[in-house]
Formats: C-alpha cells, sequence, structure tokens
C-alpha cells in the first residue's frame, strides 16, 4: 500500500482494518517502535499480520486521541507519542491473547517459570521494565544493572560515591514514578 | 479485607529476575546492529561515565547478546572485587 512504513520486513499501513487513518506523526512513532513491538508481539501472539493490525488499530486510536486533544483544552496532552502507542499496542496485544484458546502441553508445564504463567501479569511486566528503564537517566539504569547482577546496596553507592540508602532510593523512585504513571 | 483497587505489591528481587530473564532474551539482535565494542563495555563496568556510556548503557537496553556481555562482565568485577 502506498505510504506504508517499511520496518524490515514488516510493513504499518496508513490505514487500520477499519478504515481509520493514521497520522503521519503517529505513524512515524509506529515505525519507531516497530521492532520492540514484533519482539513482544512475536513472543505472544507469533503472528505478524495480527501484531500489523493491532499496530495499525492502536495508531488509529492514537491518531484520533491527538485530534480530540486539538479541540480540547481540559485533556491531559500525550506527550510523548511512541511511548503511548507502544502502551496502546500492548494492551490490544493483551487483549487478543487472552481470547486465544490456550492449549499447554506437558512438555511446556514442566519448563514453565511458576512466577510468570499468566500471560497479563507478564506482559504488565515487560511494559514496566521498558518504562522504568526509559525514564531512568544514565546513572540510575547502571545502578539497576548492577543490582540485577546482585550487587549489593552499598557496593553501588560505592561506585556512584553516595550512600547506600541514596542509591536505594534514587532506583527506587523512578521504579514507584513508572508504577504509578502504568497503574501497574 | 483486601482493597480491590490497590495494585499488587511487586518485591525486588521478582522484578529483578524477571528484567533479567526478559532482557537476555526479548532482543536478539543477531545482525549486532549499534553494539559497542567488548573494551568499551568493560570500561563502563569498571569506570561508569555518564558523558563516555550513556548510549552504551541505552543500548543495553534494547540489545540481548550485549546486556548479557554487560551482566558477565559485572559479575567477573563483583568475583574480582570479592577477592
Amino acid at each position: 500500500m502506498a505510504g506504508a512504513v517499511p520496518s524490515g520486513s514488516f510493513r504499518i499501513s496508513p490505514v487500520d482494518r477499519l478504515g481509520r487513518r493514521i497520522d503521519p506523526a503517529v505513524l512515524a512513532a509506529a515505525e519507531e517502535i516497530s521492532p520492540r513491538a514484533v519482539a513482544h508481539g512475536m513472543k505472544l501472539l507469533g503472528d505478524l499480520a495480527v501484531i500489523a493490525n493491532l499496530l495499525e488499530e492502536a495508531g488509529a486510536i492514537v491518531t484520533r486521541r491527538l485530534r480530540s486533544q486539538s479541540s480540547r483544552t481540559d485533556s491531559q496532552p500525550i506527550q510523548n507519542v511512541p511511548g503511548f502507542l507502544f502502551i496502546c499496542f500492548m494492551r490490544k496485544v493483551n487483549r487478543a491473547k487472552r481470547k486465544q484458546v490456550v492449549t499447554v502441553s506437558l512438555r511446556e508445564v514442566a519448563q514453565s517459570k511458576p512466577s510468570w504463567t499468566d500471560p497479563a501479569a507478564e506482559l504488565d511486566m515487560k511494559i514496566l521494565v521498558d518504562e522504568f528503564l526509559d525514564h531512568c537517566d544514565f546513572i540510575t539504569q547502571d545502578m539497576f544493572w548492577r543490582r540485577v547482577e546482585g550487587f549489593s546496596w552499598e557496593e553501588i553507592g560505592r561506585v556512584y560515591e553516595m550512600s547506600a540508602h541514596a542509591a536505594l532510593e534514587r532506583v527506587r523512585h523512578v521504579f514507584q514514578q513508572v508504577r504509578a504513571r502504568l497503574k501497574i | 479485607m483486601p482493597d480491590p483497587k490497590r495494585r499488587k505489591d511487586i518485591k525486588e528481587k521478582e522484578f529483578l529476575g524477571f528484567a533479567k530473564s526478559y532482557l537476555s532474551e526479548a532482543f536478539p539482535n543477531p545482525q549486532r546492529n549499534g553494539c559497542p565494542r567488548d573494551s568499551e563495555l568493560t570500561r563502563m563496568a569498571e569506570h561508569p561515565n555518564e558523558t563516555a556510556h550513556a548510549s552504551v548503557s541505552q543500548h543495553l537496553t534494547r540489545c540481548s547478546p550485549c546486556f548479557n556481555r554487560y551482566i558477565e562482565l559485572l559479575a567477573e568485577l563483583k568475583t574480582r572485587k570479592a577477592k
């Protein structure tokens, strides 16, 4: 389709399957998030065509929201179009996943990770990790990498010449902010 | 009675464990597009510097091979410091 956005073998149409147009700015945002969106979508749904449909539908929703925002003064403006689009897309993926018939083999049961068997919870956590990392500055991000590898807060604080408490609070502050914003 | 509006508590260990397994697999990057040199990752592990390494750290959020390598380097650093 003319004007479609190529992203490797993945293409996003400027009109969704319901015939709703996608704003060029939203289309550009869709292109920006498409590697992440495809990676998440393929893991959960495993079908590129379905993922493209959902991303286009999310794009149409965000376009409508942007248009209504420009005509209203009481609504909160969208500051980060790619971020907003990504969350909207993930919610659509989540809904599509829940509608799928789940068939679980015995092998999958044996290999599954008990904490994250619920796809909805797993999706929320992925969004939370992505958004958390997007909102971290360099120091907070590096503190997080070290914490993931099992460094103590004392060790992390020493790297950045601050107390363990200050290091912990710095990471916790971003985490709580993102959680509150996403309502996860 | 539990408040249904209250968000589920996410334990730090749970979040870190999830983040580690998610970031180590979700972004395969087989062509290794935009990957920094190993020496840059090593320098960041040993002497992190915002000016020199901000883009490297940002890259780790979207590249599982580099994320895994950086985690490996941090583990080596941790072991060295423990000795």
